[in-house]
């Protein structure tokens, strides 16, 4: 960050400086070092507790069993075309969702008749419980694969357009007024105003739009009966006491959410680092 | 910058004169009724007004003595609550003019529509009454003759300081073209004492440093007129002052013609020629001051502020302003929506 010197003797104003400080070449590991411990210590625990037996092992399988399943699964060929399956759908879903939803959200924020007109459905579907639409969705489409990337789209589409549309209606006033003061144009002042105000919410919308989007992929698949996807493995390995299946899937399941969602909030320090650890 | 002090071979105004644009009312002309039901009609207009609204003719730092650059003429101003079905007036019977080259502070309660009263010249807002000229031409919105200084600085926090400045003069109205606009952000950023600083974010400077942007984003465009709305009412006070001291040697460079609101009747007296009180519910001028005060104000060898007419300036503001303080106390809670930006 930059530090502002004593005011040199020299013009009389000040001057900006940048000092090095010395921080230890592992600090930015340090972070990563605990997590692992962590992780570490959470498995061994949860090893030597089902070693006991106290909890019925049908259930709670041990933790080398549950990598074992994770190893064979993708040994035997098992998990990699389930995983495709799901990733590419929800991929495919995700980029759907944010093609449909950026623009008509930012079209909602921009205009208050497209607001009116088109808010009654938006936020009757942001709030519908997207469970509810797979029979009528089954019934249209069958047990085909379009099922499946629709209530991606349907779960993913309505946070994104929602948070545009807040991105929008939120731009600072004052902001636009400085715009006016100093001669932007209608088309101006939405391109170096109100959408690089909004960029950070667009943001923040695709991150909703993905934790909703995997639960939508999820019911999909495990609903849909579709016979596809990491939902019908784990559909299957309830049915047949697959314990250590069952945990190597919901594993899968986290490392992806933990990964996307991760990289989402590293784009959006990149994006609007204004808004992340401001100084004063 | 290029504004030279050389005064515009015009007539000195008149003190009844009306102004060249004849769609302006005859300022004699009975007084016009403002259509509000909430507001009761003001008495009888206050007399120490037209005598003193005048007064830019005469004003001891006016460097173009008599040619008015802004001219407000029987200004009411007022926003509508259509919810309510009513009409709060901001201001009322404002007449003023500002001479070229002029600094002119308005002090007043929060509340009193100082801030209306800068909108207007800006163009921001439109008045119910009366007419606002700029060189005798009404003023029909932001121009690029006239720059503004924002309290809360309004930058972009995605743009850096080089960028935000340039924001000024790389828009469809008053674009500077490719080789002069780089040259003219470094001789502004160099004014406000930032250059080192072009590649930094607004996130990444303290309060201070973050209006000397504003500044110098407002200065880049080489306006008239200079438009600053308390801008440096959110810095400390040790801020605050090197911050008056550095506009007033930068105005004395650029020539700029300013219009500057503040609260504080210290920082009105130590910058302004003339001061304009502002009465507050509706917001009329009280009285506008001459500040017969030696420039530069900030010498470091002697301070100002000890000096006797100082003292007596600073009584007289006191005395007109605390007694607008307790008046206004009963209705501040309406009276804030006066001052809505």
């Amino acid at each position: 960050m930059t530090q502002v010197a004593p005011a040199g003797p020299r013009s009389g104003r000040r001057v900006g400086q940048v000092e090095s400080i010395t921080v230890s070449r592992f600090a930015p590991f340090r972070s990563a070092a605990v997590t692992a411990v962590n992780l570490l210590v959470f498995f061994v625990v949860w090893e030597l507790v089902a070693r006991t037996g106290v909890i019925n092992p049908l259930f709670f399988p041990r933790a080398s069993e549950m990598f074992a399943a994770l190893y064979h699964g993708f040994a035997d060929g098992t998990i990699w075309p389930q995983l495709a399956h799901s990733l590419t759908n929800f991929l495919v879903g995700l980029v759907i969702s944010a093609v449909i939803g950026i623009p008509v959200g930012l079209l909602m924020g921009a205009s208050r008749i497209a607001d009116l007109i088109l808010s009654p459905y938006v936020w009757a579907m942001t709030s519908l419980p997207r469970v509810a639409l797979i029979p009528l969705l089954i019934l249209i489409m069958g047990f085909d694969n379009s099922m499946q990337l629709t209530i991606i789209v349907l779960s993913a589409v309505f946070p994104i357009m929602v948070n545009c549309m807040a991105g929008v209606k939120t731009v600072d006033p004052s902001l636009l007024r400085a715009g006016r003061v100093f001669g932007t144009d209608r088309v101006q002042s939405y391109t170096k105003i109100i959408f690089p105000f909004t960029l950070p919410f667009v943001i923040a919308g695709v991150n909703q739009g993905i934790a909703r989007g995997l639960v939508g992929m999820l019911i999909g698949e495990l609903l849909g009966g579709g016979g596809n996807g990491l939902g019908f493995l784990l559909n299957r390995a309830g049915q047949q006491f697959d314990a250590p299946m069952l945990y190597a899937v919901l594993l899968l399941l986290a490392v992806m959410s933990v990964s996307l969602i991760q990289t989402m909030r590293w784009l959006e320090q990149r994006a609007a680092p204004w808004r992340a650890g401001a100084a004063g | 910058m290029v504004y030279v002090g050389i005064p515009r071979a015009e007539p000195p105004a008149r003190q009844d004169s009306t102004p060249p644009d004849p769609t302006a009312p005859d300022p004699t002309a009975p007084d016009p009724t403002v259509p509000d039901p909430t507001v009761p009609d003001p008495t009888a207009p206050d007399p120490t007004v037209p005598g003193l609204a005048c007064a830019g003719a005469t004003s001891a730092g006016a460097t173009s003595a008599g040619s008015a650059l802004i001219e407000m003429v029987d200004v009411s101003a007022g926003y509508d609550n259509r919810r309510e079905r009513t009409r709060l007036v901001a201001l009322r019977d404002i007449s003023l003019r500002v001479g070229r080259g002029e600094f002119l502070a308005i002090v007043g309660p929060s509340g009193c529509g100082k801030t209306t009263l800068i909108n207007m010249i800006a163009g921001f807002v439109t008045p119910l009454t009366g007419t606002v000229t700029v060189r005798g031409e009404p003023v029909e919105g932001p121009g690029a003759d006239r720059a503004m200084v924002f309290q809360d600085y309004a930058l972009l926090p995605w743009r850096t300081v080089e960028r935000n400045v340039e924001f000024a003069i790389e828009n469809r109205r008053g674009r500077v073209p490719g080789p002069e606009r780089r040259r003219r952000i470094d001789r502004a950023l160099e004014l406000v004492g930032l250059a080192g600083f072009e590649k930094s974010y607004p996130h990444e400077l303290s309060g201070g440093m973050r209006q000397r942007v504003g500044i110098a984003r407002a200065l880049v465009g080489e306006p008239e007129i200079l438009l600053m709305d308390e801008p440096f009412g959110a810095v400390d006070a040790m801020t605050r002052e090197a911050m008056q001291a550095e506009l007033e040697k930068i105005i004395a460079e650029t020539r700029q013609t300013v219009v500057f609101i503040t609260h504080s009747i210290d920082e009105a007296i130590t910058l302004g020629d003339r001061i304009v009180v502002v009465a507050s519910r509706p917001g009329t001028i009280r009285e506008i001051i001459d500040v017969d005060l030696p420039r530069p104000r900030f010498d470091p060898r002697h301070d100002i502020k000890r000096s006797g007419r100082f003292g007596e300036i600073r009584g007289h503001l006191w005395d007109l302003l605390s007694g607008e303080a307790l008046g206004a106390g009963a209705g501040a809670a309406t009276s804030s929506e006066g001052e809505t930006r």
